[in-house]
């Protein structure tokens, strides 16, 4: 069992760190609840605690999300690492059935590891920092239980989450056919899924329903205040589709992107890389693409709105001042919170490149042999690297605008004063930071499969194992 | 042709090793793959090496194309001597002057047909002469290519592949074509076509070509032929009929 648990390192990561997060989140708001209690001024008021604890469960669905979108991806790529060692064993008679169950109860280990990691690591970095916080005087004492059953349910959910990426991510265990042991075969694109037809089906139609939902809350907003309520869903119905139908978005844009790299050989190379296997690419994108857009959809919004306020206000600065910190501060911590699970979607990132560059070690050495410099090898991963990180960051970046630019429109445009429909707000610094964290995951999830890419040597091209 | 140039005695060497070894491994593990080798490869020369499995030949084929370095001995590249070389210089050496035929997984799947032959000049930096272009769409069409440009290589047969191979090593016209068993995954009459289209190939362009094969018929085409037993050269003959080679191998697994 341990063999079969090796290669699962970023798997186990992947899940603790969403359980991490969540129980953290869990754990973190009950600290601020009870202290909140505590205190006389808000004593007795449960309101502020179970809002906090609605809005946590947002953000931690996401990061689960995120992880569990990494995780499937891991094991696919690990399932067809093993094509050969599977279908030798099912040439010795083991069923395709039993192959998969195997793959899964890995999956299950992998999620149990993980979670109860994060269960542990989450308690005790809150317990941490409440004892800090209440050191300092930040905090008043808090009279929290941290065995709080609640903090249980993050924790289950990535095991859960784990183990039903698994079983996605191992689907193609039951295509592999016992011949597969036999072919000295090249290794062929991942199969990619027939059931598509109705997924991409839904998608479109909810990416048409959407737009049409945003289109009317914008103009809604024009006349009553309850647009953004329209535009909201129209926002979540949107996205949800676009989520869904991300193995027809992602792939065409990753070919623009590629062909945006330049056109010599080693970033044609890397391009042609990016969309082998275009499921797998997508899954390494999709949560970065997720974290991108909440947080510019954020920050556009506070940004317009804020703005579209101000030219409102117009000579009060004094009113005006106030919401101006408040959005600032808000915010910075929703992106703070929603770039975690951009965090786990680099985990991805590294992990996914990483397994590439593994699974092509002929390939490369082949490429050593003809004459290509280490150097090169290096700018052709980080060509890769880049390639996909561009893609999430600038798709995540235009719908962040669009849907930003509609909540805020949707919800003030009614009020006096406001100004018209071209008006938006753009967040710069925060873009900025955006964009830099995008330049630092292109470099650093390069790192490590570049310096496993050089280190292959040209003989290994040679020959037949 | 061939034969003008091997009497007038002249022509360089392409390629050398010097009483190269190589061993795996260390103490009682040790494994001696080469025991001390000189050989020369000429200008425009044909070479086959043979011997028994194990007996060193994929070994030194790697070190005369510059894929490994040996644990003891020179070996030459030209006029430069490539234990002094570091990873850029050899690499840029390789990719200077020789081209490889492997036995299988010569192409990059993700490119097809002619951007496979076309990667030497891409990963120079240079663009193929008006001339040289002439000269690759005349091999592709030679090797029984020219439809097939756009096509990836897992569409195509073994055979086919193993000629957009030889295409490759052949288009930049380099000094020498290194093969380590380039027909041993196909049938044998496809095999000794894609042989003679190599053969020719190099022999109309000056190329030398040093060939691992276990097939006396395909050596049988070879200028000479270097037998290879335990990491030694136990022979070295000038062109031989195939039904000697055949019986001289024979001896030597025998031998053994
Ligand atoms: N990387 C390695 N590590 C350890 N031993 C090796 C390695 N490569 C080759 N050898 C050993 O060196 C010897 C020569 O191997 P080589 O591959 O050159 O033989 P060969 O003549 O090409 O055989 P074949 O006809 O089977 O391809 C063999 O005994 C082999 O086991
Ligand atoms: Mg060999």
């Amino acid at each position: 069992m341990s063999a079969r648990l090796r290669g699962h390192g970023p798997g186990v990561l992947v899940a603790a760190l969403s359980s991490a997060f969540g129980v953290a989140l869990i754990q973190g708001t009950g600290v601020l609840d009870a202290a909140l209690r505590a205190n006389a001024l808000t004593g007795g008021s449960t309101t502020v605690g179970v809002l906090l604890q609605i809005t946590s469960v947002v953000f931690i669905a996401i990061a689960v999300y995120a992880g569990a979108v990494v995780t499937t991806n891991t094991f696919s790529v690990i399932v067809a690492g093993r094509v050969k060692s599977i279908a030798l064993r099912r040439l010795l008679g083991s069923t395709a059935r039993a192959e998969r169950r195997a793959v899964a109860r890995e999956g299950l280990a992998v999620g149990l590891i993980g979670g109860l990691v994060g269960l542990i690591g989450g308690s005790v970095a809150v317990a941490g920092i409440a004892a800090a916080a209440a050191a300092l005087g930040v905090l008043g004492p808090a009279p929290y239980d941290y065995a709080a059953p609640q903090a249980l349910l993050p924790a289950c959910a990535v095991v859960l989450t784990t183990w039903i990426a698994a079983v996605i991510g191992s689907r193609r265990v039951l295509s592999v056919t016992p011949m597969q042991a036999l072919g000295g075969a090249e290794e062929r694109s991942e199969e990619e899924s027939r059931a598509g037809r109705l997924r991409s089906a839904c998608a479109a139609v909810l990416v048409g329903l959407g737009i049409v939902l945003l289109v009317a809350g914008v103009a809604l907003g024009a006349v009553t205040f309850s647009g953004l309520l329209v535009a909201f869903t129209g926002g979540v119905v949107s996205f949800t589709g676009i989520v869904l139908g991300a193995h027809l978005v992602i792939p065409r844009a990753l070919r623009i992107a590629g062909r945006l790299m330049g056109g010599s050989a080693t970033t044609r190379l890397a391009a042609e890389n990016a969309v082998r296997y275009p499921q797998r690419s997508t899954r390494s994108t999709i949560g970065l693409l997720v974290a991108v857009t909440l947080i510019t959809t954020f920050g556009v919004a506070t940004r317009t709105f804020g703005d579209m306020v101000e030219a409102a206000a117009g000579n009060d600065p004094a009113y005006y001042a106030g919401i101006e910190t408040m959005l600032t501060t808000v915010t910075a911590v929703f992106s703070v919170l929603i770039g975690f699970s951009a965090v786990i979607a680099g985990v991805g990132l590294v992990n996914s490149l990483s397994l590439g560059v593994l699974q092509r070690t002929r390939e490369l050495g082949l490429l050593r042999a003809l004459g290509f410099s280490t150097r090169s090898l290096r700018r052709m991963i980080l060509a890769e690297s880049g390639q996909l990180v561009l893609t999430a960051v600038a798709l995540g970046l235009v719908l962040g605008t669009v849907y930003g630019w509609a909540g805020a429109h949707s919800l003030v445009a009614a009020a006096r004063g406001m100004p018209g429909l071209w008006f938006l707000g753009v967040p710069w610094p925060l873009l900025g930071v955006v964009v830099a964290g995008g330049v630092l995951l292109t470099v650093v999830a390069s790192v490590a499969p570049a310096r496993r890419a050089t280190r292959v040597a040209p003989v290994e091209a040679l020959g037949v194992e | 042709m061939r034969d003008t140039e091997e009497h007038s005695g002249a022509a360089p060497t392409v390629a050398r090793v010097r009483s190269v070894t190589k061993h795996y491994g260390s103490g009682d593990a040790t494994v001696h793959a080469l025991r001390g080798i000189d050989l020369a490869v000429r200008r425009g020369e044909f070479v086959a090496i043979m011997g028994p499995s194990g007996s060193g030949k994929s070994t030194l084929m790697h070190l005369l194309a510059g894929l490994d370095s040996p644990s003891s001995g020179e070996v030459w590249l030209g006029d430069r001597e490539i234990g002094a070389l570091d990873d850029t210089a050899l690499t840029l050496l390789r990719r200077e002057r020789i081209g490889f035929v492997f036995q299988a997984f010569n192409l990059v799947p993700t490119l097809d047909v002619i951007a496979n032959v076309m990667l030497p000049f891409e990963l120079r930096g240079t663009r193929p002469s008006r001339e040289e272009r002439a000269f690759i769409g005349r091999l592709l069409t030679e090797l029984g290519l020219a439809d097939r440009l756009g096509h990836r290589p897992r569409e195509l047969s073994g055979g086919q592949q193993q000629r957009v191979a030889i295409a490759r090593a052949l288009a930049s016209r380099p000094e020498l074509v290194v093969a380590d068993e380039p027909t041993g995954n196909l049938d044998s009459r496809t095999g000794r076509e894609v042989l003679s289209i190599l053969a020719g190939a190099a022999a109309a362009h000056g190329q030398a070509i040093a060939m691992v094969t276990h097939d006396p018929v395909a050596a049988s085409h070879a200028d000479r032929i270097v037998f290879l037993a335990d990491g030694r050269v136990v022979a070295e003959e000038e062109r031989m009929a195939a039904e000697s080679i055949a019986r001289f191998m024979l001896s030597l697994d025998t031998g053994r």
